[in-house]
């Protein structure tokens, strides 16, 4: 029983802290908090179910143009929305954001409809239901062990990108001092840019690898995903690519066990409650450092 | 009396008297109504991100509790109107100092999140607890408000009756909250408010005591909420957790930042437009056989529109800018010229 939370837990867990890399990315760069996050990755998981449906391609295909896709959007969000308001005050950037997050939900509404749908099995490679290590009551399947995979390589890839290669440094720059690193002959925008598409490309792998795990895509789905994600980042400290990992699969374990011995109701309450505590007791997170508010 | 202010007073007039028409309609009182309750909402929001400078995104918790106190104890003591709206009032004012006191340290984007996760719990909890709110199912069967208009002629009486009292009792309730919020506007503490939201350094430095300040904001805000959601609750005689969810809280914002964070006209207007565009959004959508999503998109879609091109919505308050804000200026001098005499011997030490 407990072992087999743990492993549900870990599952969620790391879906989590995909999309949660992506918010802790943008905040770190341009301090704002990406609440179109949580559509981004719903539009990942639509994108591919409708390039296998209507285009007939093969699944790996499929995510590969989802992922395209998502960065586009991801990019196209920030030209139109949060880059006119670069200068302009932190509660007018986070109320379009919000604007943002509600016209996209309700466009993904129009052109796939409010009901929620399976994903389709027939394009899913066989393996993925069957079960990969059974010990006693607990088992893991292979699906779960392709999350993992598929989680810890992109964790792994994020990390190297950010610390090895000329562009994750001038991220890591711009984070530290905008205006220094663009005296530096840094184009700031092109690297927000290229962050908003790296954290859309981790959302839209996280919406496809949860619809495939649920068996189910629906248009609200990035919202309480987006909360949820949101929570893991304030968990492990806002603005800390790390700390996002360890603060999802931490909120993950925690939501599985939750559900498991307290309530199921209450399932969903775990984040916000989790996101509340920390928030007051140590704002910095587990991993974070304790930032000077620049509002 | 300038051409504006008459206009106005002509509009309200107008307004007011409508329901007493014997051929008004009552799709019309309807949405009035409607637009009062969100008028309720905008004025006591607009408190937190107007006045005090900091967003709130759970505002409809407070909404949610006050609707369901009502209805709760309009369902199992049968108690009047008048006596819920202060339990109901207090009790928003309760969690929202609750909430309030240990969070209001936070700042900008966290106090934001923080909000939201309490809203988000608030519905959770409505959902969940069956054995108090019969959860997803709702709570039916809540009486609506009566007055006792006994002494009218029966005419006057059946015409009063048939088309609710409601409408008047909300429209008492505007002028309540709204002649409330003037009154707090003027006085220390609408400048204290001012002043935080302003330079909170250069506030504190005055000796305004930031925290407390911001709680009483907090829970003011939260006792005027839960009064919108107290009239709700026995106008609607219906309430079900769906009713009190994020949405709601973004449509009142909406209001706010639409009509001019902290001006307190400018909360009203918001309401009334967003309100009616609302509804002839549905009129005109469905005649063109839309589906009803792209009511809401367009909602988020003029959010976007407003911050781009108005940040300041379309009846700003006062010059927003730190140093040339007259009320800040003004707190300044005051709170120099009461504390020179105290500063001169250490002046004079040095």
């Amino acid at each position: 029983m407990l072992e087999q939370q743990l492993i549900n837990g870990l599952t969620l867990g790391l879906i989590y802290a995909l999309i949660a890399v992506g918010y802790t990315m943008v905040y770190g760069v341009i301090q704002l908090i990406n609440f179109a996050h949580g559509e981004i990755y719903m539009l990942g998981a639509f994108f591919c179910v409708t390039f296998i449906t209507a285009a007939g391609m093969p699944f790996y295909v499929a995510i590969l143009m989802a992922i395209i896709c998502c960065m586009l959007c991801g990019i196209l969000l920030d030209i139109i929305a949060y880059r006119p308001l670069r200068k302009a005050p932190r509660l007018a950037a986070l109320i379009t954001a919000i604007g943002m997050s509600i016209f996209l939900q309700n466009v993904a509404l129009i052109i796939w409809g409010s009901r929620s749908r399976p994903f389709p099995q027939a394009a899913l490679p066989s393996f993925f239901r069957e079960k990969a290590l059974v010990m006693g009551d607990v088992s893991l399947t292979w699906l779960q062990l392709f999350i993992f995979a598929v989680a810890i390589i992109m964790m792994i890839g994020l990390y190297l990108t950010i610390n090895k290669t000329r562009i994750g440094t001038a991220m890591r720059a711009l984070a530290q001092n905008k205006t220094a690193a663009s005296l530096m002959g840094i184009n700031v925008n092109y690297v927000i840019s290229f962050t908003f598409a790296l954290g859309s490309a981790m959302g839209a792998v996280a919406g496809i690898l949860v619809s495939v795990y649920y068996n189910t895509l629906y248009p609200t789905m990035g919202y309480t995903a987006g909360v949820k994600a949101f929570a893991a980042a304030v968990l492990g400290g806002i603005g800390s690519v790390p700390g996002a990992m360890v603060g999802g699969v931490v909120l993950g374990v925690a939501e599985a066990l939750g559900a498991g011995y307290v309530s199921s109701l209450y399932r969903d309450g775990v984040a916000y409650a989790v996101m509340i505590a920390v928030i007051i007791f140590r704002p910095s997170g587990i991993l974070g450092r304790s930032v000077v508010d620049k509002a | 009396m300038n051409i504006g202010k008459s206009l106005t007073l002509l509009i309200v007039a107008a307004a007011l008297t409508y329901p007493l028409v014997p051929q008004s309609s009552d799709y019309i009182i309807h949405v009035m109504t409607l637009a009062m309750v969100y008028m309720i909402l905008a004025m006591g929001l607009n408190i937190v991100p107007g006045f005090c400078g900091l967003l709130d995104l759970g505002y409809v918790g407070f909404y949610g509790i006050g609707a369901y106190t009502a209805g709760l104890l309009t369902i199992h003591y049968d108690m009047s109107f008048w006596v819920i709206v202060p339990l109901a009032a207090l009790n928003g004012a309760l969690w929202g100092a609750l909430l309030g006191a240990p969070t209001l340290r936070l700042t900008g984007d966290y106090f934001a999140i923080v909000t939201f996760g309490f809203s988000e719990l608030v519905v959770l909890f409505l959902t969940n607890e069956i054995w108090l709110t019969r959860g997803p199912l709702g709570l039916p069967g809540i009486q609506p408000i009566t007055v006792n208009l006994t002494w009218l002629n029966d005419a006057w009486y059946f015409q009063f009756y048939d088309k609710t009292p409601n409408f008047y009792v909300v429209a008492l309730l505007v002028g309540l909250v709204f002649f409330i919020m003037r009154r707090m506007e003027d006085s220390r503490l609408g400048r204290a408010w001012y002043a935080i939201r302003e330079d909170p350094l250069a506030a504190a430095s005055c000796g305004v005591n930031i925290l407390n300040y911001k709680v009483i904001a907090f829970a003011i805000s939260a006792a005027i909420g839960a009064v919108g959601g107290c009239f709700y609750a026995r106008w609607s005689m219906f309430l079900s957790p769906d009713m009190f969810k994020f949405w709601e809280s973004f449509l009142v914002l909406c209001m706010v930042v639409l009509g001019g964070l902290g001006n307190i006209k400018g909360a009203l207007v918001g309401a009334v437009i967003l309100v009616c565009l609302g509804e002839v959004l549905r009129e005109v959508l469905t005649s063109f056989g839309l589906p009803p999503e792209t009511r809401f998109m367009a909602y988020g879609l003029i959010m976007v529109l407003i911050m781009r091109f108005k940040p300041a919505g379309f009846f700003p308050a006062i010059a927003s800018s730190g140093r040339s804000n007259p009320l800040l200026l003004d707190l300044q001098k005051r709170l120099a010229a009461r504390n020179a005499p105290k500063e001169e011997p250490r002046d004079a030490a040095a």
